[in-house]
């Protein structure tokens, strides 16, 4: 099949998982309910433990208490973006057998399982995230998110977010042709989507970690899931660090996607489709 | 009653046996192991960075979190099937399937999953807490003892609430039930903060929404002889007894509510 006929599939596939998402909007809001109220769960910590431990002034990184207080709301509004499980649709066809009928189509099955996840995640997700972080916007001074410093700020931290949901989908995508093959369980794959999401930032901001990690932590590719666009929203990272860091995780999605092309062409070479 | 027991066995045990057939099953352990121990990563590491809160060090958190987490540990472990109830049962119209059997519906839906790694879960719990209290130098008596038993036990029987609850809602909504997730897995985070600090507002919604302070730090309070009234660490069992025979009201009614829903 064609460039052109692929593309106008994909288009197609990308449209009707939106409109799918969007059907259930009160599990949108149920969602933000939860973001919002974990993100001041986290503020209430953070402030505790800035305002009355020992070290509480510390700041020899670079991050103070609002910026912290922004990171929380920003890497909340990004946590839609991660997976926290394979594609729910996509899963089913694996458990069930019907692999074997996505193979009869004549369109490459990582392509069209690419776009169908990273449709369906940012079918209702993107509202969620719009949501928590407009509550952000609105909570009363002192939990409330902050303004980016200036306009390159918010360029960059922009550009970042799409690339995010590029390496997103991509990490997604290597996580479900590790999970074509049936007989190992969820065990790996779950593991594999903790490690990523504790990674990213969203658990703890990657720079309160301890020193001697921050260049691991850098060049691992899940701090690009959320790490770095909120550090160049709240200016902890400088615009000029942006090139780099959206480099980075460029080269990381390619990697993943190449990584899972791979592995998903000869899982199928050798593919037993289970159940009938 | 003994033999609703029994099936109940029976049950977790074919549950188990066919967990099993999967080549990496043992993986799933590691998972959950996983899970856990990062968990309360972000304290440990925030502990590291900003030292301790006036008197509050890592071992104190760590002894209130890990009853928390143990005792939804246990919940999820013996009640699993009721956390699954709302997508696996109710939407599928499996459930119309229950209704004929001539069985406690309570123990066919409860016993309807078990995974065995979610034991890995009040296990560690178990052990955090023993090393929380080596670490303070509360010797272990059999009055604490005791007192921290009560604590698991009336935590597992609020989080087993918690589930009946979600259940017993989910005949209403049937879906959009995100927000359930705020009673169990986010619920115990509330632990890491450490209590004399809590916002007030957030203090009563935890004790008296959701006993949550009742079932973890008010018996490391007593056993630790921290200055609260000594008599509040024996209210976790009332406290989770209370919240699971509301929630089993609110399954009651739902039950009596339901009309069939999928094909």
């Amino acid at each position: 099949m064609n460039f052109r006929n692929t593309c106008r599939a994909c288009s197609s596939l990308f449209r009707i998982r939106m409109a799918e998402g969007l059907q259930y909007r009160v599990s949108a809001i149920s969602g933000t309910v939860v973001g919002v109220f974990w993100a001041l769960l986290e503020c209430v910590l953070f402030t505790v433990f800035y305002t009355y431990s020992e070290n509480g002034s510390w700041n020899n990184n670079g991050l103070s208490l609002p910026q912290t207080i922004s990171y929380v709301w920003l890497a909340q509004g990004l946590f839609v973006l991660q997976s926290m499980s394979i594609d729910s649709e996509i899963m089913g066809k694996i458990n069930n057998g019907d692999v074997g009928i996505e193979l009869c189509r004549p369109m490459n099955l990582y392509t069209h399982w690419f776009v169908k996840s990273s449709a369906g995640k940012l079918g209702t997700s993107w509202i969620r995230s719009l949501a928590t972080v407009i509550t952000g916007l609105l909570m009363p001074a002192g939990y409330a998110l902050g303004k980016p410093p200036s306009l390159t700020a918010l360029f960059c931290f922009l550009l970042s977010v799409v690339m995010a949901f590029l390496l997103c989908s991509a990490f997604a995508m290597l996580v479900t042709a590790i999970r074509l093959n049936i007989s190992w369980g969820d065990g790996p794959t779950y593991m594999l989507l903790l490690v990523s999401g504790i990674l990213s930032g969203t658990y703890l901001p990657l720079r309160l970690w301890p020193d001697f990690m921050q260049t691991f932590l850098y060049l691992q590719p899940f701090g690009g899931f959320a790490d770095i666009p909120v550090q160049l929203y709240i200016g902890s990272m400088a615009p000029a660090a942006a090139l780099p860091g959206i480099g980075l995780q460029l080269i990381w999605s390619l990697l993943f996607i190449a990584a899972g092309r791979l592995i998903m062409k000869r899982k199928l070479n050798s593919i037993i489709v289970q159940g009938g | 009653m003994i033999a609703e027991g029994k099936i109940y066995f029976k049950y977790l045990r074919m549950h188990l046996l066919s967990g099993m057939e999967y080549k990496g099953w043992w993986l799933m352990l590691i998972q959950v192991l996983i899970v856990v121990v990062s968990d309360p990563i972000a304290t440990i590491l925030l502990f590291s960075r900003f030292g301790n809160i006036g008197e509050w060090t890592v071992a104190h958190i760590i002894l209130v979190y890990s009853l928390a987490v143990a005792s939804f540990g246990l919940a999820e472990s013996l009640c699993r099937g009721f956390d699954y109830f709302p997508w696996h049962l109710l939407r599928s119209g499996d459930f119309d399937r229950l209704l004929l059997r001539p069985r406690s519906l309570f123990v066919q839906v409860a016993a309807s999953r078990f995974h065995l790694h979610r034991l890995v879960r009040p296990v560690t719990g178990i052990c955090a807490a023993g090393w929380a209290l080596g670490e303070l130098g509360v010797p272990l008596t059999p009055g604490r003892l005791g007192i921290l038993v009560m604590a698991l036990a009336g935590g597992c029987l609020m989080y087993c609430g918690v589930f009946v609850l979600t259940s017993g809602l989910a005949f209403f909504t049937i879906k959009g039930l995100d927000w359930i997730y705020l009673l169990t897995n986010a619920s115990y985070q509330i632990t890491r903060c450490p209590e004399p600090y809590m916002p007030r507002a957030l203090k009563s919604v935890f004790s008296f929404v959701l006993p949550m302070l009742f079932i973890s730090f008010y018996p490391a309070a007593t056993v630790c002889g921290w200055e609260y009234p000594q008599w509040l660490g024996f209210l976790s069992l009332p406290a989770g007894a209370v919240f699971l025979g509301l929630s089993l009201l609110v399954w009651r009614i739902g039950v009596r509510h339901y009309k069939s829903t999928g094909s």
